[in-house]
């Protein structure tokens, strides 16, 4: 095969995916925006609780869960699902099949965010965090996401490639684990609820899990594929990525107990939950190492792409989110940040500078390659870049900070509880001028987005997709 | 044992059977397909002629039209 063929094949596996990875999007960052506004109000309301207080559904009980759940399941899904919907064909080398279903998919999934979205306003939360959707909900999130599943591996089953590149172990293992964490959590935690503890335990087991058998695999396999893609340099070492893999699979979906050290659980049940905590260093380092030796060398590409500035951050977030975890899984650390701001930063970290920054990272790639269409403005991409990057970094240090501090006054028995209180107030002020500029990053790329997909000011096209693909198969 | 009594343990097993074999099972077939056989090809199995080894694939937009 010439190398026109080449590029030919790749144009139109991309434009078989045109349509709904693109709907995917466009509801991702619908959602994005739509959870961040909901983020910026419960976070105004931690130092100025009288801020939109006088109207129940804007409380911060409600729009708390209005927040998580909108960017766990609206933005931060369905920009992972886009994303491995575009990862599964290119991999496989072949056409995405029944992308008219993967469209309806999508469509019955934003049906499910916005009911439980609703009903969230309305008061019909379950009161079970990271599941506080009403229960007629999660039926319509399972059929949406067994579709995914379902089209994921028939694409897959007709693959050209015979090689299974690490980034497809982590998609399809994203694809099989998360239906089923969802539907047993749902069934223990919702519909036949657990008695006692059991409940809690399969709550957390499934909240961990989600970060960890859903939205990681996804994040660490789109940055497999991209950082080696743009740089145009194989991964350091492609061995470590697969044991990697295998280690995570092995290994995370013990973590969950760690949220509940010091609760009536048996100690044996959190005890093996640390140690799973702990064997997170095995699978994390893999990624570490491959994600940094792949880069030495090449950082100044960083100044160049937008692609790799963001996915960058974001493997570098995931390391020391990571490492953080596994620590504040020991029981002594634990016993100090635990219950304090400094859980609250860390989560972040996790769900925003690594995951959304990579998701960010891989639509700067995948974007103009189906619609055929540059990015409107370098200086609007650099904006989104520095808000986001800055935003996340303030949140980080200053909720690490202030909440470590408020763990150790909360180990002193002399300290009145308000003094904690007062004593956190700037820290959660930075966290909101953090959040803000979170909030004009998000924006902006949204505007970048809207103007892409509308094909909106001049035409431009060639640095960002190299070829223009439609260009590569005429010429075919 | 009661319903939830049940369910648990029903879900516990399951949870065992289905997650632990589809481990084994991908793990056995990822062997038999001889995926592991030789990584170094693997590794490059996401460049091709057109976007070979050495190519850098993405930059700012430019300003030109």
């Amino acid at each position: 095969m010439s190398a026109d063929s080449f590029a030919v094949e790749r144009a139109r596996i991309d434009a078989s995916t045109r349509l709904p990875v693109l709907v995917w999007f466009a509801s991702a960052l619908f959602w994005l925006v739509f959870g961040s506004l909901a983020a910026l109000a419960a976070s105004l309301k931690m130092h100025t609780p009288e801020f939109l207080g006088a109207s129940q559904a804007l409380t911060f009980g409600f729009i708390r869960p209005i927040h998580l759940n909108t960017v766990v399941y609206g933005w931060s899904s369905m920009a992972g699902i886009g994303t491995l919907l575009w990862l599964i064909p290119r991999l496989a080398r072949t056409m995405l099949v029944f992308p008219k279903l993967l469209v309806f998919s999508a469509i019955v999934w934003n049906i499910g965010v916005l009911a439980g979205t609703v009903g969230l306003f309305l008061g019909m939360t379950t009161g079970i965090e990271w599941l506080e959707f009403p229960p007629f909900v999660p039926p319509i999130l399972t059929f949406a996401l067994l579709i995914v599943t379902f089209c994921g591996f028939a694409t897959f089953r007709q693959r050209n490639e015979r090689h299974v590149y690490v980034t497809l172990w982590y998609v399809l293992g994203a694809l099989v684990w998360m239906p089923a964490v969802y539907v047993i959590a749902v069934t223990l935690c919702v519909y036949q609820p657990a008695p006692g503890v059991v409940q809690a335990a399969t709550n957390w087991w499934f909240a961990h899990n989600v970060l960890g058998l859903w939205l990681t695999p996804i994040g660490v396999g789109a940055a497999y594929y991209i950082i080696p893609k743009v740089l145009g340099r194989p991964i350091y070492s492609y061995y470590l990525s697969i044991v990697g893999f295998w280690a995570l699979a092995l290994f995370y979906s013990w973590a969950g107990m760690h949220h509940l050290i010091g609760g009536p659980l048996p100690t044996w049940l959190v005890s093996a939950s640390v140690v799973g905590s702990i064997m997170m260093f095995i699978p994390v380092l893999a990624v570490a190492l491959n994600h940094h030796m792949t880069m030495v060398g090449n950082f100044h590409h960083l100044r160049y792409s937008p692609t790799l500035r963001f996915v960058v951050f974001g493997a570098m977030a995931y390391t020391v989110v990571s490492f953080q975890g596994s620590i504040e899984a020991l029981r002594s650390f634990n016993v100090i940040s635990h219950f304090t701001h400094y859980t609250i930063s860390h989560a972040h970290l996790g769900l925003y500078g690594f995951f959304s920054m990579v998701m960010f990272g891989c639509m700067y790639y995948i974007v103009p390659r189906l619609t055929e269409w540059e990015w409107a403005s370098a200086g609007l991409i650099r904006l989104h870049f520095w808000c986001s990057a800055i935003g996340i970094t303030l949140y980080f240090v200053a909720l690490t900070v202030g909440g470590w501090h408020q763990g150790m006054m909360a180990q002193d028995a002399s300290i009145a509880h308000i003094s904690q209180v007062e004593f956190t107030k700037p820290y959660l002020w930075a966290r909101s001028v953090g959040g803000t500029l979170m909030l004009i990053g998000n924006l902006t790329f949204a505007l970048l987005f809207t103007l892409n997909l509308m094909k909106l000011g001049k035409r431009r096209v060639g640095e960002t997709t190299f070829r223009t693909p439609m260009k590569a198969v005429r010429v075919s | 044992m009661t319903r939830p009594d049940f369910l648990i343990f029903a879900i516990t097993v399951g949870s065992l059977v289905f997650f632990g074999g589809m481990a084994v099972l991908a793990l056995s077939w990822s062997v038999r397909e001889g995926q592991f056989r030789n990584l170094e090809h693997g590794s490059q199995t996401i460049f091709d002629p057109d976007e070979p080894i050495g190519e850098v694939t993405d930059r700012f937009p430019s300003n030109e039209e």
